[in-house]
């Protein structure tokens, strides 16, 4: 798989309270009278009725970028894209850890799986039209993942597994093997190489959504590619605005609503602070960007129904390249786990963070809090000690956002009162990613941060760190971490279809092993938050565990 | 009636003036140096704004001191955890924020860091102007910043106006092909915004630095150098300082006294840097004083936008950046960078405007882009 943009928030489960707290007000909304039509869509989880209104205002930040659904890999685009493009799977609209739940999407109901875990059987519904009249068929299934392809996607690496998907990526001619598909019928069959107990979540991702056949192999985000969800994309001026309006042609679906918003128009605002005001003066109904530090306590006295806090499933780290001097040693890699002060670096960001040195994020059922590495400076000058490790000179990589560059700013500290000639790099965010991911950069040390791209072990331990899946570019596994060891647990927890309490622990042992290794020096998981103008009911409001915020399902008062 | 001179006037000597400065003896014979000079000490406010820019330099220059002496810290540590004696209080540098579920809504909230503030003298010379984001002293960054603001405008200035000078003296000189090619050169980066220009080659130079290796001239910046600013702002401003002395120079190349060094026998070069050199020489002056304000002007905005001076090393315009997020709650943050800046582009315009009139005060030496 290639890098994820970083700033995909892409959400998880934690919040439980906070989740259930809101799934409740979610459902009493329900009972509000609305400014606009209120009817019954019929759906399962959250509002069970329709609130209409015209425009919602969106203030978006600059991260999205594409609305090409093979080509979005940021939360900004998937956020965007979630009620537009569906897949054959999806997840419930909900609040809480249940957002998790799949749920057939396009697909009439979840896949048959053979016994053997290697074949997935799924049949379209029936009457399906994209926005621009045309019909959905099966075989669009298998367009699209093809399409991924042919337009370097960066979610090819999800659908490796796929008979034939391998022969396809070298000639990107004839089809991959391993999909077949039946027009007439709907059915699609999906035969894998191995089993894959991630695969259905896979299904889920917006990489998966048919998109009709014929549409160009390239960027075809200002020209948008039609729907099949409850909105469409009507326009995109990059990085400045797009605008989403109803889908003439959808119909709602069991588990996929109707919107409540007639339409919704992203502004993209680049500062913070000016994006908050412009909610605050009512020229926008939602600010996508984090509050400013020293604007939250004034916010939260002022405006607290307004805002919202909430914790996605993500994990902030320093990653240290284990195939590069000094970072080959593991007392090294101890050593920067040890001198890292972790609640130094929630400080940095404002509070709004919890220290970890866990790679999976505590909203997983899966995590089991490590105490490995208190911060010791002593400690870490003790492991250094006769490793030569301060003499070679050391590049701090960072992106150029906010984010990035006070947690390396702190590193490059430490790191000097370590001893080592620690010097920073900071470029631009939209090149960081593809840039520490080539491996001719030999980045040595630097800050990453991963959110999920579905609730699963194997998005954290599979595709970051597992050493078999090491690329020359747009690698993931930043640290190039390959512990044979910890690669064969993971290869053998891939293939459990459930899960189950055993399976889980099995995975808190991998965190365990790759944390005393040091792959990583973990130090938060970050608190995002949600603000809204006076005009939003905020009670209809659903933060979900992959998509965060639900733009489809809010309401005005 | 006779006219008395003004006290404040600067410009031409008139046989009086000359005559009492003098002390009544016979006038001798005074190198035009001496008579700028004379012309520039009559000029107070030129004095005070030189003073004023020494002062500045001065102080930034003992940023090292302020920050090993008194404030106990450098520009680039980190002190998110510690807590300062301020007067009888401890104060943390950043509180300990956090979350929490309001018992009453059920919903999560926010205890926000608290960064400190400007202790002035109150807490032995630690965070005189508070703390940033990341527990680093604004003081200490100040005066680094003014450092490395100084260092970019001036050298830059220095390297702008040398390679100017030596530009305009070929091309004026020569004529012909030089003249041709040296002046497409500079309509080339004329044709272009100044900060327009500054910032791509800014912004494309910050990511993977300067690296050229010739094989008898090698070049390795890396990015965070502040030599990149410093070439960046010289490249950008060449043409502003070649292009009027090279017309300075095609009219000082017909005179008699240049036309009597070839007679003599004296090569281009003797003629260049020892007969027409120090005709504009004074012009090159004080292009130089007004060039370095603008420079640094230059460079607070390439930092302000990213594609200046690179993190973790500060500057001015950078410590504005930076503040500019909490430009409500710590004005400070950018008040004081913002305050520095004033004061020294505007003492080094005075002060280069009194040069200018004492060194020539018939000539017309802008800088206009």
């Amino acid at each position: 798989m290639t890098p994820k943009h970083k700033r995909t928030w892409l959400l998880s489960a934690l919040a439980l309270v906070v989740g259930f707290a809101l799934l409740a007000a979610a459902c009493g909304s329900s009972k509000k009278s609305s400014s606009g039509t209120t009817s019954s869509t019929g759906t399962s989880g959250g509002t069970s009725q329709q609130k209409t209104f015209a425009n919602f205002r969106v203030v978006y930040d600059t991260g999205t970028d594409y609305l090409d659904p093979g080509l979005s890999y940021t939360v900004e685009g998937w956020e965007a894209m979630w009620n537009v493009y569906l897949s054959l799977l999806g997840y419930k609209h909900v609040n809480g850890p249940d957002g998790a739940t799949l749920v057939p999407a396009l697909a009439t109901d979840m896949p048959q799986v053979s016994s053997d875990g290697l074949t997935y059987k799924l049949t379209l519904r029936k009457s399906l039209k994209y926005s621009d009249g045309s019909a959905v068929k099966a075989t669009d299934f298998q367009y699209a993942i093809e399409r991924d392809y042919k337009v370097d996607s960066p979610g090819v690496g999800f659908f490796s597994n796929i008979v034939g998907a391998d022969q396809f990526s070298k000639t990107k001619k004839g089809h991959i093997s391993g999909i077949t598909a039946n027009d007439s019928t709907g059915a699609i069959t999906i035969k894998l190489l191995k089993p894959q107990g991630d695969f259905q979540n896979i299904l889920a991702t917006i990489f998966a959504a048919p998109v009709p056949q014929g549409t160009p192999a390239k960027d075809q985000s200002t020209t948008p590619i039609p729907s099949t969800g409850p909105y469409l994309i009507q326009s995109y001026k990059p990085n400045r605005q797009f605008v989403l309006a109803r889908n003439p042609q959808f119909k709602a679906l069991p588990n996929v609503q109707a919107g409540n918003p007639d339409k919704i128009t992203v502004s993209i605002v680049e500062d913070d602070a000016a994006a908050l005001q412009q909610v605050i003066n009512g020229q926008g109904d939602y600010d996508f960007h984090p509050i400013p530090v020293d604007r939250l306590a004034n916010v939260q006295q002022k405006y607290g129904s307004q805002l919202k806090v909430y914790t996605p499933a993500n994990t902030y780290y320093f990653f240290m390249n284990a195939r590069e001097k000094p970072f080959d040693n593991v007392k090294v890699r101890q050593a920067i786990n040890y001198a890292i002060d972790r609640n130094a670096l929630v400080r940095l960001y404002g509070g709004l963070a919890t220290p970890t040195e866990n790679v999976l994020p505590p909203t997983y059922p899966q995590y089991k809090k490590l105490n490995l590495y208190p911060h010791d400076m002593a400690k870490a000058k003790a492991l250094l000690k006769g490793t030569g490790a301060t003499s070679v000179p050391i590049t701090i990589w960072g992106s150029n956002r906010e984010t990035s560059k006070k947690p390396v700013a702190y590193l490059q500290d430490v790191m000097t009162q370590l001893g080592f000639k620690a010097k920073l790099k900071i470029i631009d965010a939209a090149v960081y990613w593809t840039t520490i991911g080539n491996q001719k950069t030999k980045a040595q040390i630097g800050f990453a941060d991963w959110f999920q791209d579905y609730p699963h072990p194997l998005d954290w331990f599979d595709v970051l760190l597992n050493g078999e899946r090491i690329t020359p570019t747009h690698n993931n596994n930043y640290s190039n971490f390959n512990d044979t060891a910890v690669n064969k647990k993971i290869d053998d927890l891939k293939k459990q279809p459930t899960l189950s309490d055993q399976v889980n622990t099995q995975w808190a042992d991998v965190d365990r092993m790759v944390m005393q290794q040091a792959a990583w020096a973990p130090y938060v998981n970050r608190q995002f938050t949600d603000f809204f103008s006076s005009r939003i009911d905020t009670s209809c409001y659903v933060n979900h565990v992959l998509y965060q915020f639900d733009f489809s399902r809010i309401c005005v008062k | 009636m006779a006219t008395e001179p003004a006290t404040t006037e600067f410009t031409l000597d008139t046989a009086q003036l000359l005559a009492e400065e003098e002390h009544g003896r016979s006038i001798v014979g005074r190198s035009p140096w001496y008579l700028a000079w004379r012309r520039l000490r009559r000029n107070k406010v030129a004095l005070t704004a030189f003073a004023l820019f020494v002062l500045v330099v001065a102080v930034s220059a003992a940023a090292p001191l302020y920050a090993d002496h008194v404030a106990h810290t450098t520009a680039s540590a980190n002190h998110p955890t510690e807590n300062v004696k301020v007067g009888s209080k401890i104060v943390p540098v950043i509180s300990q924020g956090g979350t929490y579920t309001d018992p009453k809504t059920h919903e999560l909230r926010v205890k926000p860091v608290n960064i400190i503030g400007p202790t002035w003298w109150h807490a032995g010379g630690k965070f005189v102007l508070g703390a940033d984001e990341n527990g680093r002293d604004n003081a200490v960054r100040l005066l680094y910043g003014g450092r490395n603001s100084l260092i970019v405008g001036v050298g830059s200035a220095f390297l702008c106006t040398l390679f100017a000078v030596i530009l305009a003296l070929i091309a004026g000189y020569y004529g012909g092909v030089a003249d041709w090619v040296i002046t497409r050169f500079f309509d080339l980066i004329w044709a272009f915004p100044v900060i327009l220009l500054a910032i791509a080659l800014g912004a494309a130079l910050s990511i993977n630095g300067l690296h050229w290796n010739l094989r008898l001239f090698h070049v390795n910046l890396e990015s965070g150098s502040l030599w990149i600013p410093t070439i960046v702002i010289s490249y950008v401003l060449i043409p502003y300082i070649g292009r009027p002395l090279r017309g300075q120079i095609l009219s000082l190349r017909e005179k008699e006294f240049v036309e009597a060094a070839v007679a003599q026998g004296a090569g281009p070069l003797r003629i260049m840097f020892g007969e027409i050199l120090p005709n504009i020489a004074s012009s090159a002056l004080v292009f130089f004083t007004l060039v370095v304000a603008n420079n640094i002007l230059l460079e607070a905005a390439l930092s302000f936008l990213g594609a200046g001076i690179q993190d973790p090393n500060p500057s001015w315009g950078k410590l504005i950046s930076e503040g500019q997020d909490r430009i409500l709650t710590a004005p400070w943050l950018t008040i004081t960078p913002g305050i520095a800046i004033v004061v020294t582009v505007v003492a080094l315009n005075i002060f280069g405007d009194g040069l200018r009139d004492a060194l020539d005060p018939r000539a017309k030496v802008r800088i206009e882009h």
